[in-house]
């Protein structure tokens, strides 16, 4: 319990400093809505834009002037923030012991590596959960004045779940990289640079629909904003394949980490 | 000399992987090209129908179709940018750091170097770094251009100017950088920083070209370099560009006082 | 000229105390000890004259020029080994040698190689494959070659067995013997006492006493043993006794004053045995640090 603790405050400067810059963001963000609320003249416009245009130029929702078009542009944004938070937080929980040369204190305790995981890993999820509540509270409460409805509720819902759930995928495979490579500046940089090639795959696809199935690869587009919005649920594929990474990356640090060198 | 050609071989890597990994993400964009333009040939003709002040809200407006190499090229040059201002402010909070977080400053600083030289040997290294992969990535960006325009004309000096902008660019992220790491007492994680500032400034911008966010636009360079007007009139947008430069020159005059003054401490 | 020249030199991180008006000199050419427990100040002092941190008030000269100012000049002169030896990971041992070489005007080469040779050290390895031991010697080595007119060592001996101790000090005595000023910091007494000629003692960031290594012992205390059957420990506590202990049997305890004080309560009692000696540095030490 006490390194629950312990990891829960030594990254609290760095969730401060994230919550503050996402809150900050969307509330920015919220207040240009304004101009778009409501204005029949733009709706009417946006009504006659196919689909397929919008489409190719990631103007993701099928309408500004509503709430749920209007943050549905902004999702893949928050995707990334948090993605990159997560993934962050994954690989320095696990390398940090050793980056800060406490590696051979902490390790000699008399707990075991398994156990030491356990209790990064909650305090790890601990600081994803605040980070979407934090958004999803600025998000929440800069709709509010604009009457939202019970749809645009539940789209809300299921995107900071979405939101939640793509955390936990970084989080995964932060984790799972820092426990298998052994040198921390490396771990840090391919975890780091999976997410911004994830990234930009889900840009290049977008832009040419023959390349489709590489979706797969990329967790930003499991759970895009105009799909929930249209459907109202998350896509269960997708679902399935966002539980199958997090508990691989999950089971690998908890197989992995126990077992190998540490790098001093 | 000597501290220059030490830096540069750390580079030596990763400018490898950064020029290579662009110069590919450059070629695999403009190979899409082909087919990404008979698709935006038939989207524009159905946009021809709307007003031109909408087209321009959502970044299609202009003189520039995207079915034209110019227009294409500033749509994918943004995804570049964003390659290289993590490339540039990784090496921004890096080069002055690393001796303290590594603990080799004792080293380094109880050598007959002054400060001065140490800062200016490392600046130099760092964005000579930069300045060879931006190089390099120029003249993949041509050649892919030339290998995917499908016989399509463009004007090769407003990319240059375009390319040119990415000299101002990389400063920005690496002088932003160096002030952060000279402010703070110590970076333990670089790569936190450098995607926090590269993806954040990317962020905003993508947010104020989509959602019209004025105010909070101003302080990305991604905004002032924004590729579409410098490849549309070939030259910068000073009004905006100069907001980096002003930065980059504050920064590193900020940057090189603190850096006199600042207390190297040990373990 | 001096050495080095500390002229009320302060330094306070923030509101915490780093050292308080230290003032004193180091000769040229002599072996110079700078002792206190670990967060005297012992290793802000050093990084102060070597530029890593800027005083708060007060300054250092050394070789008569201020430490500040002319900072790479003064570091042309001065090989530092500190407690702690980080390098460049990545480097292999001759190109780290090399690198640190290159800043210096004069060749090094040769002395180079001599002094990897004494200290047994294997050139080609990484620096990140070394043990702590193997570390410190590429430090020693990256130190010295140089030839340096002013040695400074922080807690040099850390992390060294014995033998190549030894062969530190005698590596360390050559070069003084060669005209070489040393400054030797360092919380153990008896290698201060092996080489050093004067000392500074430095407790809670102030210099508490400057002398010579021989004053230090002889003016200042005895250390007296005395054994017998049935020993009277009142009849010793006159003025200049210290830190008393022993029973009946044997008495142990401190003295300085008039000999002859003493030695007169002595023969006044049945003894079988009694022995006078040097305090050794270390109870000297402890002496002023109670």
């Amino acid at each position: 319990m006490n390194i629950v603790l312990r990891e829960l405050r030594s990254n609290l400067k760095s969730l401060i400093i994230w919550s503050g810059c996402m809150a900050t963001l969307i509330l920015i963000m919220m207040m240009e809505f304004e101009a778009y609320y409501d204005n029949p003249e733009m709706a009417g416009l946006l009504d006659a834009m196919p689909q397929a245009l919008m489409k190719a130029f990631s103007i993701a929702g099928p309408n500004l002037t509503t709430l749920i078009g209007f943050v549905s542009i902004a999702s893949v944004y928050f995707y990334i923030m948090l993605g990159i938070f997560a993934v962050l937080l994954g690989s320095s929980i696990i390398s940090k012991e050793e980056r800060d040369k406490t590696a051979e204190f902490f390790l000699t305790l008399p707990i075991s590596r398994t156990r030491a995981i356990s209790a990064k890993l909650i305090a790890a999820v601990i600081n994803c959960l605040l980070l979407t509540g934090v958004t999803a509270a600025a998000l929440y409460s800069s709709a509010a004045p604009y009457n939202p409805d019970q749809e645009f509720l539940r789209f809300f819902r299921l995107l900071m779940s979405a939101l939640f759930i793509i955390q936990m995928i970084f989080l995964s495979t932060g984790m799972c990289t820092a426990a298998v490579i052994k040198h921390y500046k490396k771990s840090g940089n391919y975890s780091v640079y999976t997410l911004l090639t994830a990234y930009i795959i889900s840009v290049v696809i977008s832009m040419d629909n023959k390349i489709d199935f590489l979706k797969y690869f990329t967790p930003f587009k499991y759970f895009e904003a105009q799909y929930i919005a249209a459907s109202g649920e998350l896509e269960l594929k997708y679902l399935i394949i966002s539980a199958v990474i997090i508990i691989a990356g999950f089971t690998g640090t908890y197989l992995i980490y126990p077992k190998r060198d540490l790098y001093i | 000399m000597n501290i220059f050609i030490y830096e540069m071989k750390t580079y030596q890597n990763s400018i490898i992987i950064w020029s290579l990994s662009i110069s590919a993400l450059m070629l695999l964009f403009m190979a899409i090209y082909p087919t990404f333009a008979e698709d935006a040939a038939l989207m524009e003709s159905i946009l021809s129908n709307f007003p031109e002040e909408f087209a321009r809200a959502f970044g299609m407006g202009g003189n520039l179709s995207l079915t034209s190499v110019p227009g294409y090229f500033k749509f994918i040059f943004i995804y570049i940018q964003l390659a290289i201002s993590i490339q540039s402010s990784n090496y921004g909070f890096h080069f002055l750091s690393v001796d303290e977080r590594e603990l080799t400053a004792d080293f380094i600083m109880s050598k007959p170097v002054s400060r001065r030289k140490l800062v200016i040997s490392k600046f130099s290294a760092a964005f000579s770094g930069l300045i060879i992969t931006n190089t390099i990535t120029t003249a993949a960006g041509l050649i892919s251009i030339e290998l995917f325009r499908n016989g399509n004309s463009y004007d090769a000096g407003n990319i240059l100017v375009l390319m040119s902008s990415t000299f101002f660019f990389q400063l920005f992220f690496l002088s932003a950088g160096m002030l952060v790491s000279v402010s703070v007492k110590k970076i333990r994680s670089v790569l936190a920083y450098s995607m926090g500032l590269a993806f954040g400034m990317y962020i905003i911008s993508a947010l104020k070209e989509a959602l019209g966010m004025k105010a909070l636009g101003y302080i990305s360079p991604f905004y002032h370099f924004e590729p579409g007007y410098m490849i549309e009139f070939g030259k910068y947008n000073m009004e905006r560009a100069s907001i980096s430069f002003a930065f980059i020159i504050v920064s590193i005059v900020v940057s090189w006082n603190l850096y006199m003054k600042r207390d190297i401490h040990s373990l | 000229m001096h050495a080095i020249e500390f002229h009320k030199l302060t330094k306070y991180y923030g509101k915490a105390r780093g050292i308080i008006e230290v003032d004193f000199n180091v000769e040229e050419g002599e072996i110079f000890g700078f002792i206190g427990p670990n967060g005297a100040g012992k290793s802000t002092a050093i990084r102060t004259i070597l530029g890593l941190i800027f005083p708060t008030s007060g300054s250092a000269d050394i070789f008569g020029r201020d430490c500040i100012k002319y900072g790479p000049e003064i570091r042309e002169n001065i090989g530092y080994l500190p407690s702690e030896v980080f390098y460049y990971e990545k480097m292999k041992v001759i190109d780290l040698l090399k690198y640190s070489a290159g800043f210096y005007k004069k060749d090094c080469t040769k002395r180079l190689y001599e002094l990897a040779d004494i200290m047994e050290l294997d050139l080609k390895r990484r620096i990140e494959d070394l043990s702590y031991g193997n570390k410190k010697k590429v430090g020693i080595v990256q130190g010295l070659l140089h030839q340096p007119k002013l040695i400074i060592l922080d807690e040099p001996t850390s992390g060294l067995d014995p033998l190549m101790q030894q062969k530190f000090f005698d590596i360390i005595s050559e070069e003084n013997s060669k005209g070489s000023t040393v400054f030797f910091s360092s919380h153990i007494l008896a290698e201060v006492q092996e080489l050093c000629s004067r000392v500074a003692i430095i407790k809670e960031g102030k210099i508490i006493k400057l002398e010579d290594i021989k004053t230090l012992r002889q003016d200042n205390y005895k250390k007296i043993v005395v054994k017998g059957d049935n020993l009277d420990s009142s009849a010793y506590r006159i003025e200049g006794v210290s830190e008393m202990t022993g029973d009946t049997r044997t008495l142990n305890f401190f003295y300085r004053g008039d000999i002859n004080k003493l030695s007169r309560i002595i023969s006044s009692q049945k003894i079988e045995d009694i022995l006078i000696q040097e305090p050794t540095l270390e109870e000297i030490f402890m002496h002023y640090y109670k």
